[in-house]
């Protein structure tokens, strides 16, 4: 059997602010797979992207991009690196034309024919200053410029936030279609679940500047699951079993790590499987208390 | 790789290099007027004059039109690129960030802006070279050597001015650029004050005591003085603008490392 290559490794990666601490992240981004990256607002998941891309320095650790430390090259690792962040982050003067003239003198690999044909097709016009661009046109105008030099990791900080259903669901296509390729990986960081649940592969959860649960998604979603019942029989539920839970005026939720040893466990109790946003909200919660 | 970048400089200086071009053609208009004027005209007469009531030497009266000149022909090179703007513009649109996944490592994305202010400067000085050419051919206010050494040392001044202003934009970051430009002219002006500290004194002693005999010491050789050496040693100015630009982009790469994310 083939060895899984990973194509992001983070190893014990540490950032202290101060008033903010990203410690000890340990995850890996196999390589043909998309990863969603997933936290509330504030989680560490920017942090977390700069660092793996060398914006800013970490404090201890190590990371390693396509196998190599990104200490020893960082800046030719990019080549292969697509991005795109949350803000358009290019001059509001700057027309698609503009952009690539630019771009064509920084990247090796620049196709401007890839460029113009992402526009056409994404509707964006090349002679508009992108500062009159809507947020999903701005969004669309980073896809493209991600996909114009051959990269083989797209790394995605918020790239759905704030963008109407139709545009993110166009948006999830194209990652789909880019990851077609067998070397092509995504890191996708979102609070938006639902995109995650329908185009991730591997999740990985942060919170409060730590992972709390990462693996592949599908066995996640098995393995978790709510389970409901009335408040009294809370103290039945095996401690081993329990995530978190919550009470309201209906009874428990219970968010369990072996959805099918708890149906068996309580067969008179229903189980309902958990979407990642349950998971999330539950972890995060269970962090806190 | 760095091309993109000096592109995307110059795209933030759009505006300035229209205001240079329509400095250029002004300062052409003004400099034929006044070529004209200093042959037949107002500024004729009145070196006419000066020279009958001021007890001016002829020397003196053609240093004096001369100067205004230069003055004029130095605006093209005064307005052509403050790297201030180039950091407000990048500043506002964040685009530190996308910079920073470039494969352009930091250390040339800094130095691309060196190179931006020395491109700018050049074009400033070649085109003043080719005004100088053509006044010095056609008149004979300034000799092309005179003009030369003062355009050399104006680009020279101007680019310690700029290497200073990238330097405090990296030390203050993003949105505080009138701090750096501030800090970049003060820092010029307290070193020019060190380096004159005797001269400084005896003006400082004319105005505070009102002494005459200090008066006297001042005369004009000291302002001729100041601008034969501007015209003659302009190579001393070049030499000290290289020597600033190599440090201030040690010292910059320095604090960009240090905070990173502010180039």
């Amino acid at each position: 059997m083939d060895e899984i290559k990973n194509v992001i490794e983070l190893n014990n990666v540490t950032k202290d602010y101060g008033d903010f601490k990203l410690d000890a992240v340990n995850f890996n981004v196999p390589e043909g797979l998309v990863c969603g990256f997933i936290g509330q607002n504030g989680a560490g998941k920017t942090t977390t992207i700069n660092l793996i891309l060398d914006i800013i320095k970490r404090d201890a650790g190590e990371i390693r991009v396509f196998g190599k430390d990104i200490d020893k090259d960082s800046a030719s690792l990019r080549e292969n690196i697509g991005v795109v962040f949350d803000e358009m982050g290019f001059h509001e003067f700057m027309t698609g034309r503009d952009i690539n003239i630019m771009m064509k003198n920084i990247f090796k690999n620049w196709e401007e024919d890839v460029f113009f044909d992402y526009l056409r097709r994404f509707s964006l016009p090349t002679k508009k200053k992108c500062g009159a661009f809507s947020r999903g046109m701005r969004m669309k105008l980073q896809i493209a410029v991600a996909l114009s030099h051959h990269a083989k990791l797209l790394i995605m900080d918020e790239p759905t936030s704030g963008l109407d259903p139709i545009v993110r669901n166009e948006m999830i296509d194209i990652f789909r279609e880019f990851v077609l390729e067998e070397d092509h990986t995504i890191l996708l960081s979102s609070h938006i679940t639902g995109d995650l649940e329908k185009l991730a592969d591997e999740v990985v959860f942060i919170d409060g500047g730590k992972i709390v649960l990462s693996g592949n998604k599908d066995k996640i979603l098995e393995k978790h699951g709510i389970l409901k019942c009335k408040k009294e029989d809370l103290n039945r539920i095996s401690d081993s079993l329990i995530v978190h839970w919550e009470t309201g005026s209906f009874g428990a939720e219970v968010l369990v790590n072996d959805s099918h040893e708890a149906s068996k466990l309580y067969p008179d109790m229903v189980m309902e499987p958990a979407t990642l946003e349950q998971i999330m909200l539950h972890y995060a919660r269970e962090v806190r208390k | 790789m760095m091309k993109g970048l000096i592109i995307k400089d110059l795209m933030c200086l759009k505006k300035q290099l229209t205001v240079f071009v329509y400095v250029l053609v002004g300062v052409l208009i003004v400099s034929v007027m006044y070529v004209l004027s200093a042959r037949y005209g107002n500024i004729a007469r009145a070196g006419a004059e000066m020279l009958v009531e001021n007890d001016m030497s002829e020397i003196d009266v053609k240093n004096l039109s001369s100067m205004a000149l230069v003055f004029f022909m130095l605006l093209p090179i005064a307005v052509i690129g403050d790297m201030a703007n180039v950091f407000e513009a990048d500043g506002k649109a964040g685009f530190n960030k996308v910079a920073g996944a470039f494969p352009v490592p930091l250390r040339t994305r800094l130095l691309s802006r060196y190179i931006t202010i020395c491109a700018l400067f050049s074009l400033g000085v070649l085109i003043d070279i080719l005004i100088a050419l053509v006044l010095s051919t056609l008149t004979d206010l300034i000799s092309l050597s005179d003009f030369l050494g003062i355009i050399v040392s104006a680009a020279s001044v101007m680019s310690i001015y700029s290497a200073l202003v990238i330097f405090f934009c990296l030390v203050f970051g993003y949105g505080k650029e009138q701090y750096a430009q501030i800090c970049s002219l003060g820092t010029m002006v307290l070193s020019l004050i060190l380096l004159q500290w005797k001269s400084v004194k005896r003006i400082l002693t004319v105005i505070t005591e009102s002494n005459p005999v200090a008066a006297e010491s001042i005369d004009s050789s000291f302002i001729w003085g100041a601008l034969d050496f501007i015209k003659e040693k302009a190579w001393i100015l070049f030499l000290i603008a290289a020597t600033v630009s190599i440090l201030s982009y040690g010292a910059s790469l320095l604090v960009a490392e240090r905070k990173r994310g502010v180039i």
